[in-house]
């Protein structure tokens, strides 16, 4: 058994790890379940689209065309639109029944799905955009005939009407409201699934939704962005004067050092530690090719040395600084050491910056590489941790005898071997 | 409250007041109301409460923060008086408030602002809970926690353990990133088709796709609303924010005020008895590793200069120029490496989320990363970790082959397959 101390310690670290793991693995498994019933079929009452003619989508990875719709097909796909929407508030007054045959009331856009105006009349209603509506449609039973009376001009240059979907949806931002409820057309039909592998690309965000989003990234980036600086400077003498008080009415002679900063700066001394051995096997490993290298590994080496000085002398400080009892009057634990600490080291206003990906694999080994830096930086963590706890108990070889070496060895695969493999010890009698 | 505000003069600023709490009110999170700022300012104790529960809101770590219900009030108490503690918090009377939260208003209110003078604390607490609409990956490092903390709440036995116990755990660790990186490569390939299938759908011609919160929005209406109305309150809170900034200067004269009000404190009683904040473990262990790490350097070092003294005899006059401009370079490029930890990070490795986007990669122009140079990046991050593990590890081994030498006696047979 590991003596007490040693015990709780290295449980307790593990045990932190192991969380790490848990938590990042239950987010890993919300966003796999969201994503995965998004690309079932959906639920008919929350399709958004469901238009039930148009031809499923065969090639979804066609590149898009270069042609783009005529402006006459613009502009008579804008009157369309008008119209519809006039209907959809004429009717919205009229009912509001809620029946979630989502199918019904919400046509795909004509242009991108709609394939010959012969199509039936659940076709019809398919002017209109897309909608990005899911709510149910309203008024299955309004037979629309102002509705109807429009769609039967087919829109002429519809022949590449896939393109057109994507082309007019990109160049023309005409809003489909969110409530705009494009009525159903006479004969309600029966809901196609809503795929998103068949029907993705007809989805359109909800003009409510792209306007707050807009606001939110706006206010973000002002929130962001430099002060100007007479408002700030006198707000930022303002703070510093008010803080400044706070310490000299506390009547406390302490020496300013938070045990916030004296982790930090461990922290930062560790990096130094690792930045300057990396270093070190840069150099040690390089073979000088001249003098003047010989001379620039010999300087670099020293110059390391004396860096190294300098840092132990300031963890002298440190623990100086600690022992001396200056910081402070507290008996708490510090818990909610790394909360402020960590986020200080991070901007927080930072917009998200985007990551382009070209392909699924390529987004695969980003995020397998990203995983296992983690991974790895949390071994190393774990393996000094191990190795200053464990180091000394072999060498101070107690208990002696069998358990000793079974300690050994459960030692060596530890820190060796990464818990994988074993060795084996072999008693070598001596003859007789 | 509800003063008229008047431009120019006393009456402006004096007026300001309580617009400036009011956005100060509004932005913070769960804020408590104006009313409990000027209670406090008076050490009102029915003001207390709601301040402890807004420190504690604002001092725990971020993951704890939102996921369990908050615990009792002293408990709260506790935390925030630790909190503040290792913050360096400067006034000791917040150690002598009751744990029930019933008193000291007025100095909750003094380390409020104490806080906000410090630091952005509300853009972090803005930060905390901002709805995140794309889709991301972790590239975030691991934070080792620098010391164990206090062992959670014992389930089992806190007596000691054997070894095969840590063994054990060790191995269901391994197991454990397994998964994650199986389940991270499935959820890429999900991501990869609902980005290709959704290609043209948004409305910003740089995003193109969809991401998996904006389908949701559209899939689940009653699930859209929710995102709406929490980006609408997000919205309120930001645009208090900013009213904040423009109006804070009056709050911290009120501050003055507030301070001015308050009793001085007696003089330093004596130390309370206290653990050392940081542990002596952490800085040991950072101490250790200087040490070997000078030892490794001197060691190093000392043969060549040794030799390089004594080749240096057939030196020619140039050679001053290029030994001047060699020690320029290693200043240099020394003094790059000590920015590098000082400073915090490589820029390269973006704390930040990123939002993905699906894009061929012959059209990608504009900021953003790529994630081919990621990629290249992550890759030498993680050699150069294998690396340093592999040292670990070839330590111990020479340790451990140390000290078990001296036993006589025994044969040790490493494992195959190294």
């Amino acid at each position: 058994m590991l003596p007490l101390g040693c015990s709780r310690r290295l449980v307790a670290e593990l045990r932190d790890a192991l969380d790490d793991c848990a938590e990042r693995q239950l987010q890993l498994e919300r966003s796999l379940r969201v994503s995965r019933r998004l690309l079932r079929t959906w639920e008919p009452a929350e399709t958004p689209a469901a238009e039930p003619t148009p031809e499923p989508e065969t090639d979804e990875e066609a590149p898009p065309p270069a042609d783009t719709p005529s402006p006459q097909d613009l502009r008579e796909l804008e009157l369309l639109t008008q119209a519809l929407e006039k209907a959809v508030r004429v009717r919205k007054g009229v009912s509001k029944a809620g029946e979630r045959h989502g199918a019904l009331g919400l046509k795909s856009a004509a242009t991108s799905r709609a394939t010959t105006a012969s199509a039936p009349p659940g076709a019809s209603g398919q002017a209109g955009r897309q909608t990005s509506e899911t709510k149910p449609p309203r008024g299955i039973h309004q037979t629309t005939v102002p509705a109807r009376g429009l769609p039967e001009c087919r829109l002429p240059s519809v022949g590449d009407r896939t393109r057109m979907g994507r082309g007019a949806s990109t160049t023309k931002p005409r809003p489909s409201l969110r409530d705009q409820q494009i009525p159903p057309s006479a004969t309600p039909r029966a809901p196609e699934a809503f795929t998103l592998k068949e029907k993705g690309s007809l989805l359109k965000l909800p003009m409510a939704y792209r306007k707050v989003a807009s606001q939110n990234s706006r206010l973000w980036a002002q929130l962001s962005s430099p002060q100007t600086s007479d408002s700030k400077d006198t707000a930022s003498m303002a703070k510093t004067q008010f803080l400044q008080k706070m310490k000299t009415t506390s009547g406390w002679p302490g020496s300013g050092l938070a045990a916030a900063e004296v982790e930090a700066e461990a922290g930062l001394l560790r990096k130094a530690c690792s930045l300057m051995r990396q270093r070190m096997e840069e150099v040690l490993s390089a073979e000088p090719a001249d003098r003047i290298q010989e001379y620039y590994s010999l300087l670099t080496l020293e110059g390391l040395q004396a860096i190294t000085e300098q840092c132990l002398h300031r963890l002298q400080e440190l623990r100086a600084a600690v022992a001396g009892q200056q910081l402070g009057p507290w008996t708490e634990g510090r818990c909610c050491r790394a909360s402020l600490s960590c986020e200080g080291r991070t901007d927080p206003t930072w917009s998200p910056q985007l990551l382009f990906y070209s392909s699924p694999e390529e987004l695969q080994s980003l995020a397998v590489l990203g995983l296992r830096v983690a991974m790895l930086d949390q071994q190393i963590h774990l393996q000094k941790v191990l190795m200053a706890d464990l180091l000394p108990l072999v060498g101070a070889r107690e208990p002696p005898g069998p358990p000793w070496l079974a300690l050994c060895r459960a030692v060596h695969s530890l820190l060796c071997e990464g818990g994988e493999r074993f060795l084996t010890v072999l008693r070598d009698e001596p003859a007789d | 409250m509800g003063r008229r505000r008047r431009r120019g003069g006393r009456e402006h600023a004096v007026g300001a007041l309580p617009e400036a709490i009011a956005a100060l009110s509004q932005t913070l999170p769960a804020g408590p109301s104006p009313e409990i700022f000027r209670r406090a300012k008076f050490d009102r104790p029915e003001a207390a409460p709601a301040l402890w529960q807004l420190l504690f809101r604002a001092l725990s770590p971020p993951a704890a923060a939102g996921a369990r219900a908050s615990p009792a009030l002293g408990a709260q108490v506790r935390l925030v008086k630790s909190a503040l503690c290792s913050q360096g918090y400067p006034r000791r009377v917040l150690a002598q408030l009751p744990e029930d939260g019933s008193q000291g208003s007025r100095e909750l209110l003094l380390a409020l602002a104490w806080l906000l003078a410090r630091g952005p604390l509300l853009e972090h607490l803005l930060a905390r809970t901002r709805v995140w609409l794309g889709d991301e990956i972790p590239l975030c490092q691991y934070e080792a926690p620098a010391n164990p903390g206090p062992p959670a709440p014992c389930q089992e036995a806190d007596g000691p353990v054997d070894i095969r116990h840590l063994q054990w755990l060790m191995g269901k660790l391994r197991f454990r990133w397994r998964d994650l990186i199986t389940s991270q490569q499935e959820l890429c390939a999900l991501l990869g088709k609902i980005h290709s299938y959704t290609r043209g759908c948004h409305s910003d011609r740089g995003l193109d796709h969809l991401s998996v919160a904006e389908i949701e929005l559209l899939r689940d209406p009653e699930g859209g609303r929710q995102l709406l109305q929490r980006l609408e309150s997000e919205n309120t809170r930001l645009e208090a924010a900013l009213e904040w900034r423009r109006r804070e200067l009056v709050f911290w004269q009120w501050m003055d005020t507030v301070l001015g009000s308050c009793p001085l404190e007696a003089s330093p009683a004596t130390f309370l008895p206290r653990d050392p904040a940081p542990g002596p473990g952490e800085l040991e262990l950072v101490a250790r590793e200087l040490q070997s790490l000078h030892g490794e350097l001197q060691g190093a070092a000392e043969p060549r200069r040794a030799a390089w003294e004594a080749k240096a005899g057939g030196c020619g006059p140039e050679w001053g120029a290029a030994q001047r401009a060699t020690q320029e370079a290693v200043g240099q490029d020394l003094a790059a490496l000590q920015r590098a930890w000082e400073q915090g990070g490589a820029p390269a490795q973006p704390h930040r989320p990123c939002r993905l986007v699906k894009r061929d990669t012959r059209a990608v122009e504009g900021p953003g990363l790529r994630a081919a140079e990621l990629t290249g990046a992550l890759r030498t991050r993680e050699s150069r970790l294998e690396a340093a593990l592999g040292r670990l590890q070839t330590r111990c081994r020479q340790e451990l082959a140390r000290l078990a030498g001296a036993e006589p006696g025994l044969i040790w047979i490493l494992p195959p397959g190294r």
